[in-house]
């Protein structure tokens, strides 16, 4: 809803476009005009031997190049300071170049001819290219220019007080003091001129209409795929439709899933007092039954409408019409879109077209976010069901195998041998049993929270903390396990605090699980060969992975046959786990192994924060 | 006797924990849930608590803790707030467990992952209770 548009928006761009490339015309057909004046100088003075005032048309033609080379210079200066500025001098530009073009030709109408010279036509050439180049009032104003310069030398030439050149031998001598001719030229020279202007004027207007109203779709689509945020995406709409067509306010409004309140989603331009005059209700308000039913209604003056729900509040705001269009979604009406002017008659059926066409942008994109949100609640909804179905799952087998504990220990009596070996094994089984359900858990988790936000997780102490976790485990199986950190200053990577856990879990639990009594873990963090990314290597000298097999270590429940055979329990979901995280967080991983000599992974993840630029660098 | 209590609606890990607890020389009482515990905690406090994190609701457990820990001023638990507590989590390797956003670290004592192993609850209980 906010207001801060820039002095040239999207909307506004084509403008100075225009008159960028339109410029440019002027200064080529100014080099035209000024080789043309010398040129034709020559060839009716020498060829013609038309009675000239040679010196001083040429002085003027040398005028014109000149101040044109000068102009041309100017203008390329500024083109190379930033855009705002560049277009700021632009239209002082134009304006010196009418003033110098407005003073070559009064001199060029003055010395071939006065009133009575066939140059008269060329004012219509420059009042063309002012109209088309300027919007608004100043037009009007150069053709009154025009005829007061047309006037004014033909008094001076008239009256004596300027000399009158014949450059037409076969005209009259005293032609420039009769005053029947001169009126009539003056009369016939204003009428045309001012009529150019007017529909010149009209049909710019409309062009430049047009211009914005394809800028303002053009927008509306790109805001439309360039955001997911409804509320943003319907703001923008709301702006691009009320900038487009010159009014000050729009507004948007989205029907409840019970059909009847219809909610604001979007203003722009709107008062506050506005917005509280109270909930709008399809049953309260006729005016937007209508329009859902037939579509879209101009209303030409709101003191006239009966159908309003709040004509007084209507009134306060200043809103004498209004544009009102359905935003139709495909299977049912979705809200409307509401466009106000201050002037009543204001909207045209090319508006309601135009308008129309942007609701149907908000519709795409009130159904998007709809589908989206029914996504995500599907999503959340697997979720909770997974995490129960599997606390379902787990809870008999911990129960279990506590029990199991306090008979192996013996606390219930001794055991016998084969007596504890059933027990053992059932226990081993039930251990199995647990781990499969622990990482389906973390897989299906893992694959329904791939929307939750990433953050900036610190690297190294997340590190530490799952290492310690398995310094008893490597103790009991006499391993050594190292970390070596080759960077002083902490990188945080980007991830969530949960998943990079369980990928260095993961990845240090193998290590561990699968090195052989006496072996070695080596962990270390450092920054990556790419910039701006962080890596931690876990070597380990375990039973390693055959080669032929590596690519498919990220298959759900894959494993390697030396694996298999070890008789070390795994679930073939823990690597299959680690990569879906990696891909997530848009990092790399990476296996180098050498079967019964040992394996490493290598993990390399984006760096977040101050750090990165140092930890690209060193 | 040092009295711990167990609170879990899972009869079969109440009972472990009582065998594996009882062997070890303490006396053992039990609540199958939070409210119940709660009851028992305010009727005679244990020196110990155990509690279990998913009941009738996935985070019954938490919220038990927290309000046995509440620093809000009137808590009605304020006298038991020194009772160490140990959390009995399906939470597959999990030593700590941030609870929401703008809360910090749950704030117990120690957590133990089921299945229960008796020479680590036997060490954790005693660390506590010897402190």
């Amino acid at each position: 809803m906010s207001e801060n548009t820039t002095e040239f928006g999207p909307l506004e761009a084509t403008l100075p476009r225009d008159l960028a490339t339109n410029n440019d015309r002027l200064l080529i057909t100014r080099w035209a005009a000024g080789v043309l004046v010398l040129a034709a100088t020559a060839f009716c003075a020498h060829v013609l031997n038309l009675p000239l005032p040679e010196t001083l048309l040429y002085l003027l033609g040398f005028f014109i190049l000149a101040y044109n080379g000068g102009l041309t210079w100017a203008i390329s200066r500024a083109r190379l300071t930033d855009h705002r500025l560049y277009m700021a001098r632009l239209r002082r530009f134009v304006i010196v170049q009418i003033a110098l073009d407005w003073l070559s030709m009064a001199v060029f109408l003055h010395l071939t001819g006065g009133i009575t010279s066939p140059a008269l036509i060329f004012f219509f050439l420059h009042v063309l290219m002012v109209t088309i180049l300027l919007p608004g009032q100043p037009p009007y104003l150069y053709a009154a220019l025009a005829i007061g310069v047309a006037v004014a030398i033909a008094a001076l030439e008239a009256t004596g007080v300027l000399p009158h050149y014949i450059v037409i031998p076969g005209l009259p001598s005293d032609l420039h003091t009769d005053l029947a001719y001169v009126v009539a030229q003056i009369i016939f020279f204003a009428t045309a001129l001012f009529a150019t202007v007017y529909l010149t004027a009209s049909i710019m207007a409309r062009l430049r209409e047009r211009d914005r109203k394809i800028a303002a779709l053009f927008q509306t689509t790109h805001d439309v795929s360039s955001t997911l945020n409804l509320s943003d995406v319907l703001d923008q709409l709301a702006r691009n439709a009320a900038q487009a067509l010159f009014v000050p306010a729009a507004s948007i409004r989205t029907i409840d899933e019970d059909g009847d309140r219809l909610r604001i989603a979007a203003a722009y331009g709107l008062s506050q007092a506005y917005f509280d005059k109270g909930a709008v209700e399809l049953s309260g308000n006729p005016l937007a039954r209508r329009v859902l039913a037939t579509g879209p209604v101009i209303v030409p003056d709101t003191n006239n409408e009966p159908g309003l729900q709040y004509p007084e509040k209507v009134t306060e705001e200043g809103i004498q019409s209004m544009l009102v269009v359905p935003i139709a979604g495909r299977t049912r009406p979705l809200g409307l879109l509401r466009v106000y002017a201050h002037e009543p008659n204001y909207f045209t059926e090319d508006d309601a077209d135009f308008v129309l066409t942007i609701a149907q942008q908000g519709a795409t994109a009130i159904e998007n976010a709809l589908a989206h949100d029914a996504l995500q609640r599907v999503d959340q909804e697997r979720e909770q069901f997974v995490r129960i179905v599997t606390h379902e799952l787990r809870s008999p087998v911990t129960g279990a195998q506590s029990l199991l504990s306090i008979l192996l220990r013996g606390m219930l009596g001794k055991l016998t041998p084969k007596q504890h070996d059933i027990i053992e094994r059932l226990d081993r089984r039930m251990d199995a049993l647990l781990a499969l359900i622990n990482d389906l858990l973390v897989f299906a988790a893992a694959k329904s929270g791939q929307h939750d936000p990433l953050d900036a997780v610190p690297l190294q102490p997340t590190l530490r903390r799952v290492i310690d976790r398995f310094a008893a485990q490597a103790e009991e199986k006499h391993l050594t396990l190292t970390c070596q950190e080759a960077c002083d200053e902490l990188l945080s990577v980007q991830a969530t605090e949960e998943g990079l856990v369980r990928i260095l879990d993961n990845l240090v639990g193998n290590a561990v699980k699968y090195t052989p009594d006496g072996g070695a873990v080596r962990i270390s963090v450092a920054p990556g060969t790419q910039p701006g990314t962080a890596a931690v290597a876990v070597a380990d000298t375990g039973i390693g992975i055959p080669a032929e097999v590596i690519d498919r270590l990220g298959e759900e429940f894959f494993r390697a046959s030396n694996a298999k055979q070890s008789g070390i329990t795994g679930t073939g979901l823990g690597v299959a786990i680690v990569k879906q995280l990696i891909d997530r967080f848009g990092g790399q991983m990476h296996v180098e192994s050498a079967e019964g000599k040992g394996t490493t992974f290598t993990v390399t993840l984006p760096v977040v924060g101050q750090e990165q630029g140092k930890a690209g660098a060193s | 006797m040092t009295k711990i209590l167990i609170i879990d609606d899972d009869p079969d890990m109440r009972l472990a924990n009582r065998l594996i607890l009882e062997e070890a020389g303490y006396e053992v009482v039990e609540a199958a849930n939070s409210a119940e515990g709660l009851e028992m905690i305010k009727a005679d406090p244990p020196a110990l608590i155990i509690l279990d994190v998913m009941m009738d609701t996935t985070t019954e457990g938490f919220q038990t803790a927290l309000a046995l820990r509440s620093r809000a001023p009137n808590s009605e638990y304020e006298a038991y707030h020194d009772i160490p507590i140990i959390m009995l989590t399906a939470i597959h390797d999990t030593t700590s467990v941030r609870f929401g956003p703008d809360e910090d670290y749950l704030p117990v004592e120690a957590f133990i992952d089921k299945p229960i192993k008796p020479d680590k609850l036997i060490a954790t209980v005693k660390k506590l209770l010897d402190k």
